[in-house]
């Protein structure tokens, strides 16, 4: 048993402390999502990825041949929290090249692939960027019910159909598209297949959907009659499904790190916000201040023993989902416990973040305003609990 | 970062667990509470032969020179068991702050006999006020030629009734700060005057005891530590302590939460396990997370101390934690049963009526949390 990171790892803790206070303006917070809406923020964000680049940061893990710098998933996970803790932006390249489009390209993509995509994501230009359309209207949860069909004609296949809640879509260069190439496979999970779409190609049109809070985050894609070349199947046709639930557990892997670290930073900011208005006199507020440290560090210690897990080289099965479901009961407990801290002065509009009546510049309440829709995000509490069940405690399937 | 136990703590683990089942099962629990003493006397003495009651102590008083994570395994496992026994009182609440604040001469004279098994010893602390302050240690040790004279009463004293010594925290001062004027006696039962000791009849048969002082002598020898600075004696117990409670309190939550989720897994009704129902489902995937998130924050701690660096915060992080998931655990564990939870002969109805002596021993949650805010406050 033994809970400190290593030298290397604090070493590089400091480092990004340091990027962070020279990079980000004085005051520095962040919102979750808020990057993709504004262009302002997203044209910060983006010079931010690039900056990462330059550092090796952006794709750390990877192999120096695709550029990263074949970090350690315990560099990794410093490298998470920090930029969770200081809300240092545009580290994802999208929805999102770094997280699963790479890793998923490293396990199954072509050697073209890999060749033309890995290092264009790794370089945190806008090329690199990329979102995911998984979701469409009659599949969300039940993803494996999509229809957006890709047909097979020569060397190209033409694609047709919707997707939707497709996030930063109205930022990328391109789409990780999952569609059904075998309608009459006997299952539906045998169907679907793995595309790269140019978002510049013909028949591709993007419509924004905001949400209640303003925020332009997610939007609807159609495709009519794109045109994409065979090279662009991702791994085996018809073992899409196999293989984005792989990397669906290194999506969710990085979860818990990033979340613990953006939650830190609420808690600290609301411990501060607390003595500067001589709020720990009060005893109900003490006592919502250390629920909320509990949840935190318990968060904490479950996102690094999922890494520890890994770096013993072992799959992780319903770790990512538990974190997942961690990750969305903590920011429940900061957004209503923080709000009720800050009282009236929580029912700020997120848009208006820098208004004088703002506390702690909005944070919390904008929390407030978009953990829901963080917490449906990839994949909702009950079918993560599904998860969680079926594989942390081999119940028998419900459906 | 390294989530695992060592080889040799994993061995630990195996051989207590092997013992306790064989030697402590359900049946073995429900006669202990039953049973006078409130504990097995031929099992304690394999226990002793099986040195877990020095297990941290160094050779010369009879010890293995384990360490804080060793007992921490056994705890934890005592938890898994239910273990009705006087190891907690005895080794976790006496031997420890002996260990620390005794001099030479008590070390030697007490530390082996705990070792070998033939001494139980136990903690006077909680009054009336049933609290952990300081201001609420009232018992008055008033000095008188080369003694001290004991007058007040404890509660709910663990094991009193069959105790060889007692640790008895009394004040020997009014000072300004209530911390101050608080000194520990080590009180000899056979051979003290004016004490009776009654057992308090509480859920789980578990043996604590009122103990009233009525002009009891204590020779000056038997101050553990220094005249007035026993609240860092206290402290100290609570901090070692309430980690070594967490880890019992662990181990209950998890074997609550095996025995349910076999439960869930074999009952059937409408023609199917209650397991494939999401309503219980999900009611286990939150039990599952909670301890969990308990057995991390719980090693945590217990590592904090075991390289010499104890952190309070993390301490009371835990013991909150460990509160609140220990009785969540267990009612949602009944629930998942049915009306068989709800009977004698299963055994998750042990666990609950352990939940409150766990949770009001060594602090409460409302205490821990105020703790935390301290530190919060403080950072
Ligand atoms: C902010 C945001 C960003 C998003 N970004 C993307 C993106 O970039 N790309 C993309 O493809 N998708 C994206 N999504 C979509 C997201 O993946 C889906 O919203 C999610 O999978 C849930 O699907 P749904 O919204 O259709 O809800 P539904 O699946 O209709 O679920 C509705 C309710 O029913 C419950 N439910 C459904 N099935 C079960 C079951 N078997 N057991 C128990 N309860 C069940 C759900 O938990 C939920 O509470 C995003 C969503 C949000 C909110
Ligand atoms: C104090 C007490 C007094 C009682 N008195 C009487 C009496 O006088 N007469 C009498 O006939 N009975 C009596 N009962 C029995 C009582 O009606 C049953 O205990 C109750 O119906 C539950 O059945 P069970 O105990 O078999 O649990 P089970 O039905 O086995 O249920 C176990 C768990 O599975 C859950 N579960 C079961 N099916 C589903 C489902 N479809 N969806 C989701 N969850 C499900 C339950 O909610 C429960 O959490 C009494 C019970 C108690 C505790």
């Amino acid at each position: 048993m033994d809970f400190k990171f290593g030298e290397k790892e604090e070493a590089l803790r400091k480092e990004i402390r340091e990027f962070a206070r020279e990079e980000l303006p004085p005051g520095w917070l962040a919102v979750m999502l808020e990057e993709e809406s504004r262009d302002e923020d997203w044209a910060f964000a983006m010079s931010i990825s690039k900056k990462l680049s330059e550092r090796g940061w952006l794709t750390m893990s990877w192999p120096e041949e695709y550029g990263g710098r074949g970090s350690s998933l315990w560099e990794q996970l410093v490298y998470l929290e920090e930029s969770g803790y200081w809300g240092i932006p545009g580290t994802m390249m999208g929805i999102s090249g770094v997280a699963w489009v790479g890793p998923s390209l490293m396990m199954y993509g072509s050697e073209e692939q890999k060749e033309k995509h890995l290092p264009l994501i790794a370089s945190g230009e806008p090329d690199g960027v990329w979102c995911t359309g998984y979701s469409e209207p009659n599949a969300g949860s039940d993803f494996a019910n999509i229809q957006t069909r890709a047909v097979k004609e020569g060397d190209e296949y033409v694609i047709n159909g919707q997707k939707t809640w497709t996030s930063a879509a109205h930022r990328s260069r391109w789409c990780w598209l999952a569609v059904v190439t075998d309608p009459n496979a006997p299952k539906k999970h045998q169907r679907i297949s793995v595309f790269i779409v140019d978002m510049k190609s013909k028949g591709v049109t993007v419509n924004p959907l905001v949400n209640y809070a303003g925020y332009h985050i997610f939007n609807e894609v159609f495709f009519d009659d794109v045109r994409v070349p065979a090279s662009n199947l991702v791994g085996e046709e018809n073992r899409g499904w196999y293989q984005l639930m792989t990397s669906l557990a290194y999506e969710r892997g990085s979860l818990g790190p990033a979340g613990y670290g953006y939650n830190k930073r609420i808690l600290d900011e609301l411990v501060r916000y607390a003595k500067e208005n001589n709020l720990f006199q009060k005893h109900d507020i003490r006592c919502k201040l250390a629920d909320m440290a509990i949840e935190v560090e318990t968060q904490r210690m479950l996102a690094s023993q999922t890494i520890w897990k890994m770096s013993k080289g072992d799959m992780p099965t319903y770790e990512p989902s538990r974190d997942k479901v961690f990750n969305d009961q903590v920011q429940e407990r900061l957004a209503i416990t923080g709000t009720e801290i800050l009282g009236a002065y929580s029912q700020m509009d997120p848009l208006h973040r820098d208004s004088r009546w703002s506390k702690i510049r909005g944070c919390v309440e904008s929390l407030y305003w978009l953990f829901p829709g963080i917490s449906i995000s990839a994949g909702t509490d009950e079918i993560e609990k599904n998860i969680i069940g079926q594989f942390g405690l081999e119940l028998p399937r419900s459906y | 970062m390294d989530f695992d136990l060592s080889e040799d703590q994993k061995i630990l683990q195996t051989s207590v667990r092997e013992f306790l089942d064989k030697e402590c099962p359900k049946d073995k629990v429900r006669e202990l509470e039953e049973d006078e003493q409130g504990y097995d006397t031929e099992m304690w003495k394999k226990m002793a032969e099986l040195e877990w009651m020095g297990v941290v102590f160094p050779e010369e008083y009879g010890g293995t020179e384990g360490d804080f994570i060793d007992l921490m395994i056994l705890a934890e496992e005592m938890g898994r068991y239910i273990l009705p026994s006087p190891f907690f009182s005895t080794v976790v609440l006496s031997s420890l702050p002996i260990l620390k604040y005794g001099n030479g001469e008590q070390k030697e004279k007490f530390l082996p006999k705990i070792a070998n098994g033939k001494e139980i010893w136990t903690l006077a602390l909680m009054e009336s006020s049933a609290t952990y302050e300081a201001s609420d240690v009232k018992l008055r040790a008033t000095p008188e030629g080369e003694a001290y004279l004991l007058e007040g009463a404890k509660l709910f004293v663990p094991y009193a009734h069959v105790a060889d010594h007692l640790l008895v925290v009394a004040r020997t001062s009014e000072e300004e700060k209530p911390e101050d004027g608080i000194t520990v006696f080590i009180v000899d039962l056979a051979s003290s005057t004016g004490i009776e000791v009654e057992v308090i009849p509480t859920a789980a048969h578990d043996k604590q005891c009122e103990v009233r002082f009525d002009r009891v002598k204590v020779p000056r020898g038997n101050v553990l530590g220094d005249v007035g600075r026993g609240w860092d004696v206290v402290n100290f117990i609570i901090q070692k302590g309430v980690v070594l409670k967490c880890a019992e309190m662990l181990g209950g939550a998890q074997a609550v939460l095996e025995m349910t989720n076999d439960y869930a897994k074999e009952r059937v009704q409408f023609e199917r396990p209650i397991g494939s129902f999401q309503a219980i489902q999900h009611k286990l995937a939150d039990m599952f997370t909670d301890v969990e998130g308990l057995r991390y924050l719980v090693y945590e701690a217990a590592w904090k101390i075991n390289i010499g660096s104890p952190s309070d915060l993390l301490i009371s992080m835990a013991k909150a934690k460990a509160n609140e998931v220990y009785q969540r655990t267990c009612i949602g564990g009944i629930r998942i049963h049915g009306a068989i939870g709800f009977t004698r002969e299963e055994d998750i109805g042990l666990y609950y009526l352990r939940t409150k002596a766990a949770e009001f021993a060594l602090g409460d949650t409302g205490f821990h949390k105020e703790r935390i805010a301290t530190e919060l406050e403080r950072s």
